[in-house]
């Protein structure tokens, strides 16, 4: 017991002795139109800070290094992933897709080692040709994030087609793809480990469920969970139970994978977020906010939004969840009631779009 | 395929050809590339059978949907012919009259 007191203490008396300089504070990352990135202090309710990103487009995917110091963005018509150092604002890594006679693309997947050291690009070729497009394969792109403002793919792992999400274990050991099923990969070879079966799925009393992961806010938890649907075979129309709503969870430590549903479709949900405080609690979104209960696989409350939002994330502490995507406000609810608690409108009033909302400690 | 009636000089080549089990020299676009891949018309009506589900309001879901080509049909391609469609109209709420239609050059 003396020694727990002392160990308090000597807690105490650190945090005293290294204020908040030393303490890591917790940021919202977004964007808007045109090519903006928006840091927002969470606590404070307003942008500390905004970064004009180089070039034409506006951002998708947004991946950030886990010493909160420099953001990796999709941008330019999804054709180039853009490194923008949070502390100087400058640019420190640039990779454009396409090459030669290639148009290459990015469709969402985008993720970055643990170590901060490569970022994996979901990536889509086609070759033009004279007068025909030829489709290739698509690949994963791995870059080295010290490659500099000319970067180029060190490796291209294989990949399924339709593969929207891109998520790393903790140890960057797997890479997990997401599309029709979830891939599991090796990131330094694209070894295939695991597949678990999502469309694919063995079920006969259930047609294969309806996936639409493109959005990445797992980084509270580690956990990534995102909604389905899914029709009974044979169901009359009318009856309330023929479309079914789950969610889809993937442990990213432990690869621990399911997919249960909790009610009769009766709204749309676009992605989700699972608290760190309260684990079984996930939060989606779309024109509604829910509070689903993933342990016990029921709703525990839904209200309405005051327009649609696509993502959203949570605070640390599990109190906050803010709804992101679309327009240009970020709202701000009480995980506890689902309340609205506040409002961050971005400056310019542009709009967020299909971009991505992080948290970062910094 | 009797159903179903070639219409371009591509899918009468993919009839003739799936007609001598040669269907595989005809390529075909698997994945969306951009916006004359995509063959998704748009949601004119949500899964219950109504509009109360689609995003609200229309102009939130602009360029979620634009930007991606997921309405090829209503909007210009913005990742390949027309990237600067959007460049005057920042917020679809507040800028739509901005967006204007595009014309096939000549």
């Amino acid at each position: 017991m003396k020694s727990k007191s002392l160990a308090a203490a000597l807690v105490s008396l650190c945090v005293l002795a290294f204020p908040a300089a030393v303490r890591a504070k917790e940021y919202i990352l977004t964007a808007v139109k045109p090519n903006t990135l928006m840091l927002v202090d969470a606590a404070a309710r307003k942008v500390e800070r905004s970064y004009v990103i180089p070039g034409e487009g506006s951002p998708l995917g947004i991946v950030v290094s886990r010493d909160g110091k420099v953001a990796y963005v999709v941008t330019n018509h999804w054709g180039s992933l853009i490194g923008i150092d949070l502390d100087s604002g400058s640019e420190v890594f640039h990779a454009d897709f396409s090459h030669d006679d290639l148009r290459v693309r990015n469709t969402f997947g985008l993720e970055l080692s643990p170590d901060g050291k490569e970022v994996f690009v979901m990536q889509s070729s086609v070759r033009l040709g004279q007068g025909e497009y030829e489709v290739k394969d698509v690949g994963i792109a791995v870059y080295r994030t010290d490659a500099g403002l000319n970067a180029t793919p060190q490796r291209i792992l294989p990949i399924p087609r339709r593969t929207t999400n891109l998520l790393v274990s903790p140890d960057g050991t797997r890479l997990y793809a997401v599309g029709w099923d979830v891939v599991t990969i090796d990131p330094a070879d694209g070894t295939v480990l695991k597949v678990d079966k999502v469309l694919n799925w063995d079920r006969k009393d259930q047609a294969p469920p309806d996936l639409f992961g493109v959005w990445i806010q797992y980084e509270q938890t580690g956990i990534f969970a995102n909604p389905y649907y899914t029709t009974r075979p044979g169901a009359d129309p009318k009856d309330p139970a023929a479309a079914r709503t789950g969610m889809l969870v993937l442990d990213l430590d432990t690869a621990k994978f399911t997919m249960a549903e909790f009610e009769d479709t009766s709204a749309i949900m676009f992605s989700s977020v699972v608290n760190p405080a309260r684990r079984n609690e996930a939060f989606s979104v779309y024109n509604t906010l829910t509070k689903t209960d993933i342990e016990s696989n029921r709703l525990i409350k839904r209200v309405p939004l005051p327009h649609t939002h696509y993502c959203l994330n949570i605070s640390g502490d599990g109190k906050e969840l803010y709804t992101a995507g679309t327009m240009s406000d970020i709202g701000i609810y009480s995980t506890e009631t689902l309340e609205r608690i506040g409002q961050i409108d971005l400056p310019g009033g542009n709009d967020m779009g299909g971009t991505w909302i992080r948290m970062v400690q910094r | 395929m009797k159903h179903l009636k070639p219409i371009n000089k591509k899918a009468r080549q993919m009839e003739r050809l799936a007609e001598e089990g040669k269907l595989d020299e005809a390529r075909v676009m698997q994945v969306v590339n951009g916006c004359t891949s995509t063959f998704d018309p748009g949601w004119e009506v949500d899964p219950f059978g109504g509009i109360a589900a689609l995003c609200q309001p229309v102009e939130a879901d602009l360029y979620g949907c634009a930007d991606p080509c997921w309405w090829p049909a209503q909007v210009p391609d913005t990742i390949n012919t027309h990237p600067n469609w959007s460049a005057e109209a920042p917020s679809g709420h507040r800028d739509w009259r901005n967006l204007q239609p595009v014309f096939r050059k000549k």
